[in-house]
């Protein structure tokens, strides 16, 4: 009974691109020798969408699973019927992802795992052993990256954008010391970025009335779902990194260097039924009592304590410099 | 049984060595030609003679190995272990660390678990970032709740937390190491305790540089093995990026994701630089990343943990073979920042809040000091005048300080690493600069110092003494005494080198007149010391030193171990040159000796410090010398005894002195008879107070021959009564330290060769003395290898004195020996035999005592020897003598080469026709 099935991908990162072939061997592990009526690869790619309540404020019966959207699903043959002998077997293959006569199929969307959106592509292996046996299968999941023949040269100077922060720019209110005293925060940041560069970009604090307590870059993730005739979208945060702690000196350049998560990014995609953006946020947090008093409090929520400044971020995937 | 006569002219005649002019003296130094000749001679000896004196060949071998070795060192260079200067040196700052802030020993750790539930400013993590959970275990965070513990207990917590880091490592659950790493790296954020920071400092960066270590193992595997263990490549130790497989690559940048997406910026920062070495697989120039840490670094608001994270990133670049230091510059540009930020803090009127900032600026130093000594380690001139520049120190190569003024603190630290060709040719800019850098972060009077004892490295470099001293001495005229004194104290080698009596004078001065009416404080007596005994090592003759202006009355000023110290230094150098006559010298070191001994009269002068004073001041006595003026040589050693008895040392010389007086004395002619009286009289006063027999009873013995010297038979006779008399009284096991043997012997042995010069006094028995000794030996519990030893003496005693023509005389005229009073007295070497009969009968019975069989043997030899060379051979002295050999063939090998000798010995000394058979067996 100790038959063990094994995926392996030819690379430890398991990154493919479309045109490339996905490579690997199947290994079986048995003690005795199995007969089959044939070994099967499926490989499955899709995008997952679902719509939460919420933050949007979706009526309670939407939410739910939305038809996911196949981007590949394929099965091939790779051994016929024959009988696996006992002990350790590799049998590899080499499939081509994208399949050029099927050219009417789905782009390949870049693997992405997000809240409501989730791209994923699988590889599954299936031992078929008729009724009497539980068929062995293995699945693996495999990541998809664009191919480079479709990729953008790598923007010549990354695009920048200069950022004030002030008390006049605050759309919330802050406290009164704030308000009258003002606090100067100016930077640059950069609002395309490559996804192989960490986000990047500087910042300075000019004045401050208040000793500043923190200084964080937030990254978020815009998703929106296209449901019936609504759009669903749902902003959510994927890391934070903190570029001051404590009372900073002023007029002292502080760089921004942010290193993108993998799996949790992807170039932004904006597709018929669903897209998915990406925000950066800069929150700078003043020391203040009363922040003491709200320990739990969503970095997002604007607060009393609190200056903020949100700009877009459009990810890509540019060729290696 | 009869004494063997003997003819001690004809022996010595027959036993002379025959002698022959030597052209050079065996212990002069060879001239190389000397040496030449011999490397010939050995040359064309060789078959003769292999010796080759090794030392004296010319090592030139040697001198290449060195080189070598030198040359080895320098030129490897690779990473980890191959910086074995750096490492050492890191672990030794570690320790420097550690000592030099002490932290109370509880501490509040409100900051552990401050640091691991960072309520009061944090965000708490956002739930549907999984990203952050995986780095975050909200299970670990919720322990100790304690808000005080010990020192110890957070050590060993740390020490626990990295054992399990290492643990989880090895058990392949890497992540949890980099969770633990990360949490330790946490506890750098608090600086509450912030005398506690170093030593946390050097804890958790302990912990990182394991982890650290690890890393990199495990990608260079990664980089040169296969999964399956299968060699892929092998990286030198100077690898490029591109040599790196695309796996490993892919590992590390994994790595620096991870690190990446740590939240807070400190444990970020930290991280990443415990891993830092590794961007060596990613990049070929990863120096460039130190700059964007540098950068980043800014962003720790809190002062203390900034410049500690700038030394760690110092450190952590030590490990890449770059040289550039640009980064490092910027640390110290941006640490120059927050000190300006820190003193220009408004001073709030408490005295507390400088205090706090005082201690905050000496807790950055070290930081300060490691990141300055990274840069100008080794620099060349040329790159230190370019860090000068980019200091803002210097607007170009030419003009090196004339830029803007530096944070006092940062100053010093350079002063102290930057090259000593810079610091000599432009002390002038510097001093200046050191007046216009007038801040609270550091003591303006250091860095003067600082300046001197650097111009001191090098005294001929100096560009312009004459205006460098011109501005110190101005600069000092506004300090007070104690700044004076330590400013003054730099600068002194290089007045005295450049022979600048004028600027001595107006330092003496200067600190007669602060000094004057004040008790000096402990400080101010150190720098002073130190300054009076530059100028003693500096002149070469003491009264020269006795006449500089103020000098006595400097000298009078001070007081306790610091006046010691100087007191010792005049003495040191008044006995160095040779022999003290000037009488005035004497006095005023007789008086400073006086002043010494009363100071550490009161301590236990078993102290080895006070054995030092004790050395000097019996030295000095020992040098003293009135020449012809004799009475006044004994009058200053009485007056010694009466003002320095205390010390033992000094009177077995007073001792010595006053024997060695009264032979000068009658060596100069017949009239000091009185005089040497005198002498003796004082010896045998002072002799027994000094404690410890065997010395009383050499110095009785040496004080009785100097009687006999000058004629004093019955002052000699006290003497040697009162030194029997020594052996007799003592127990002779002083102390807890064990029997002298070999002391005792030879004293007794001594004391036996001068009873051959000494008339034997018919009044109490000529042989009293040698009585006397027996008695004490039969008194004594001492071993029998001593007694054996003491016997033989007697025994070589009498035979000596039987003879009709002893071997040497008394040198006095009015001595007669023995021989001369008992010429052809029969009962006096009747005597002399019946002393000698039950003697040998001693011997035979001691030897038999000994338990060591190996000892026992070698006595009867011993024994055996003597007694065959005392007597003649006839059957009585045979049969003991043949007992002996017997004893000794027991005890040792029958080839021993002194029992054969002794065999034959006795051989060639037995008299025709007698039975040797007793004796061959």
């Amino acid at each position: 009974m100790s038959t063990k099935i094994d995926l392996s991908l030819s690379r430890p990162n398991r990154i493919y691109r479309p045109s490339e072939p996905l490579e690997g061997k199947i290994v079986v592990k048995s003690a005795s020798s199995i007969s089959h009526y044939g070994i099967r690869m499926a490989l499955n790619g899709s995008v997952n969408l679902q719509v939460r309540g919420g933050s949007a404020g979706v009526i309670e019966s939407f939410y739910g699973v939305v038809k996911p959207i196949t981007i590949l699903s394929r099965t091939l043959e790779i051994r016929p019927s024959g009988k696996i002998v006992s002990g350790t077997t590799e049998i590899p293959f080499s499939i081509t992802l994208r399949n050029p006569k099927e050219d009417n199929s789905e782009r390949f969307y870049e693997t992405f795992h997000g809240t409501n959106i989730s791209i994923q592509y699988l590889a599954t292996v299936d031992i078929m052993r008729g009724y009497l046996h539980k068929s062995l299968s293995a699945t693996v999941e495999f990541i998809v990256e664009s191919d480079k023949a479709d990729l953008l040269n790598p923007p010549i100077s990354p695009e920048m954008v200069i950022f004030y922060i002030t008390q006049d720019t605050q759309r919330h209110s802050i406290l009164p010391e704030l308000k009258s005293g003002g606090f100067r925060i100016t930077g640059r940041i950069s609002t395309q970025c490559s996804m192989l560069e960490p986000l990047s970009g500087e910042l300075i604090v000019e004045a401050s009335v208040l000793p500043i307590c923190s200084i964080d870059i937030h990254l978020l993730r815009v998703e929106s779902v296209l449901l019936g005739e609504k759009i669903i979208t749902e902003t959510s945060l994927i890391q934070t990194t903190q570029i001051a702690d404590g009372d900073v000196c002023r007029n002292m350049t502080l760089p921004i260097y942010v290193v993108l998560p993998r799996l949790l990014t992807c170039p932004t995609v904006l597709a018929g039924p669903f897209s998915i953006e990406f925000k950066v946020a800069i929150v700078v947090i003043f020391q203040s009592e009363l922040s003491r008093l709200h320990p739990k409090s969503d970095p997002l929520t604007p607060r009393l304590w609190m200056a903020m400044e949100t700009l877009p971020l459009e990810l890509v995937r540019a060729r290696e410099r | 049984m009869e004494f063997r006569p003997r003819n001690y002219v004809a022996e010595e005649q027959s036993h002379l060595l025959p002698r022959s002019r030597a052209d050079i003296h065996p212990f002069s130094s060879y001239s190389p030609q000397s040496i030449l000749r011999q490397v010939d001679d050995n040359e064309e000896n060789r078959n003769n003679e292999e010796f080759f004196d090794p030392l004296r060949a010319p090592d030139s071998n040697a001198s290449v190995e060195t080189v070598d070795g030198h040359d080895f060192e320098s030129s490897s260079n690779g990473n980890d272990d191959s910086f074995p200067v750096q490492t050492k040196e890191w672990t030794s700052f570690k320790r420097f660390l550690m000592q030099r802030f002490p932290v109370s020993k509880m501490i509040s750790v409100s900051s552990m678990s401050n640091t691991i539930v960072r309520s009061g400013k944090a965000h708490e993590k956002s739930s549907s970032s999984t990203h952050l959970e995986e780095l975050d275990d909200p299970q670990k965070f919720s322990e100790t709740d304690t808000k005080v513990i010990t020192q110890q207990e957070y050590v060993s917590r740390l020490h626990e937390l990295k054992d399990e880091i290492n643990r989880a490592w090895h058990s392949e659950d890497r992540v949890k190491s980099l969770k633990l790493s990360i949490k330790v790296a946490r506890l750098l954020m608090d600086t509450s305790v912030s005398n506690f920071y170093p030593t946390l400092f050097v804890l958790v960066t302990d912990v990182l540089n394991m982890l650290g270590d690890m890393v990199w193992e495990r990608i260079r595997q990664k980089a040169e093995f296969a999964e399956d263990g299968a060699r892929l490549c092998s990286l030198r130790e100077n690898f490029r990026a591109s040599d790196v497989p695309i796996d490993a690559k892919e590992t590390c940048y994994n790595w620096f994701c991870k690190v990446g997406s740590i939240r807070e910026l400190l444990p970020r920062i930290y991280l990443e630089l415990a891993i830092f070495p590794c961007w060596r697989f990613l990049i070929e120039q990863p120096a460039e990343s130190l700059q964007r840490l540098v950068m980043m670094t800014r962003g720790i608001g809190d002062p203390l943990a900034s410049a500690y994270c700038r030394l760690y990133i110092a450190h952590r670049a030590q490990k890449l073979p770059s040289h550039d230091t640009g980064y490092l510059i910027t640390c110290l540009n941006d640490i120059t920042l927050i000190f300006t930020r820190i003193s220009s803090t408004k001073e709030s009127a408490h005295g507390c809040f400088a205090d706090s900032k005082r201690s905050l600026v000496s807790l950055m130093e070290p930081s300060i000091e490691f990141i300055m000594k990274c840069i100008l380690s080794d620099a060349s001139q040329r790159r230190a005048g370019k860090v000068l520049v980019e200091l803002g120190l210097g607007r170009s190569q030419e003009e090196l300080f004339g830029g803007s003024p530096c944070v006092s603190i940062v100053l010093h630290h350079l002063l102290k690493e930057l090259p000593i060709d810079i610091v000599s040719f432009h002390a002038v800019d510097i001093l200046h600069l050191i007046k216009c850098s007038n801040d609270n972060s550091y003591d303006q009077s250091l860095n003067y110092r600082l300046v001197g004892l650097r111009l001191s490295e090098q005294i001929s470099q100096i560009g312009s003494v004459e205006a460098v001293v011109n501005k110190v001495i101005q600069v000092v005229s506004e300090y007070g005494l104690d700044d004076y004194l330590k400013i003054v104290d730099a600068y002194l080698d290089i007045v005295l080198q450049n022979q600048m009596d004028g600027h001595l004078k107006t330092i003496l001065e200067g600190i007669s007149k602060l000094a004057s009416d004040k008790v000096l404080a402990e400080d101010e007596l150190a720098s002073l010391q130190s300054i009076l005994v530059k100028l003693l090592s500096h002149f070469k003759d003491l009264e020269h030193v006795f006449s500089l202006n103020h000098f006595l009355q400097i000298l009078d000023m001070m007081h306790g171990n610091s006046r010691g110290i100087v007191n010792m230094h005049i003495l040191d150098m008044a006995t160095r040159n040779g022999y003290v006559h000037d009488p005035t010298t004497i006095q005023l070191l007789f008086e400073i000796s006086q002043a010494l001994h009363s100071d550490t009269d009161l301590v236990n002068m078993k102290n080895d410090d006070n054995q030092q004073q004790a050395r000097l001041i019996s030295r000095f006595v020992r040098m003293v010398d009135h020449g012809v003026e004799y009475e006044r040589h004994l009058a200053f050693l009485m007056e010694c005894r009466g003002a320095l008895g205390s010390i033992i040392e000094l009177k077995e010389i007073l001792v010595h002195s006053s024997n060695c007086l009264a032979t000068k004395a009658l060596k100069d002619g017949k009239k000091h008879t009185a005089f040497v009286k005198t002498c003796i009289a004082f010896s045998e006063i002072t002799i027994p107070s000094i404690p410890g027999h065997i010395k009383q009873l050499n110095l009785y013995l040496g004080t009785a021959e100097v009687a006999l010297l000058g004629g004093l038979v019955s002052h000699s006779d006290g003497l040697i009564d009162s030194a029997i008399n020594c052996l007799q009284s003592s127990d002779w096991m002083e102390g807890s330290r064990t029997l002298d043997s070999d002391g005792i012997l030879s004293s007794i042995r001594k004391l036996c060769s001068l009873l051959i010069m000494i008339p034997g006094n018919p009044e109490v028995g000529i042989l009293h003395i040698p009585k006397s000794l027996l008695l004490i030996i039969h008194s004594q519990s001492w071993s029998p290898r001593l007694k054996a030893r003491i016997l033989c003496a007697i025994i070589s005693l009498s035979a000596t004195l039987s003879q009709e023509r002893l071997p040497y005389h008394a040198d006095h005229p009015e001595i007669m020996g023995n021989d001369l009073l008992f010429f052809g007295d029969s009962s006096y070497v009747c005597e002399l035999l019946s002393l000698t009969e039950s003697v040998i009968q001693n011997l035979v019975d001691v030897i038999e005592q000994e338990p060591s069989r190996a000892a026992r043997g070698s006595l009867s030899l011993e024994a055996c020897n003597c007694i065959a060379s005392s007597f003649k051979i006839n059957e009585h002295v045979l049969s003991v003598c043949s007992k002996l050999i017997e004893t000794a063939k027991l005890c040792l090998n029958a080839k021993d080469k002194y029992l054969t000798s002794t065999i034959s010995f006795l051989d060639k000394n037995l008299p025709a026709g007698a039975v040797s058979s007793s004796i061959v067996i």
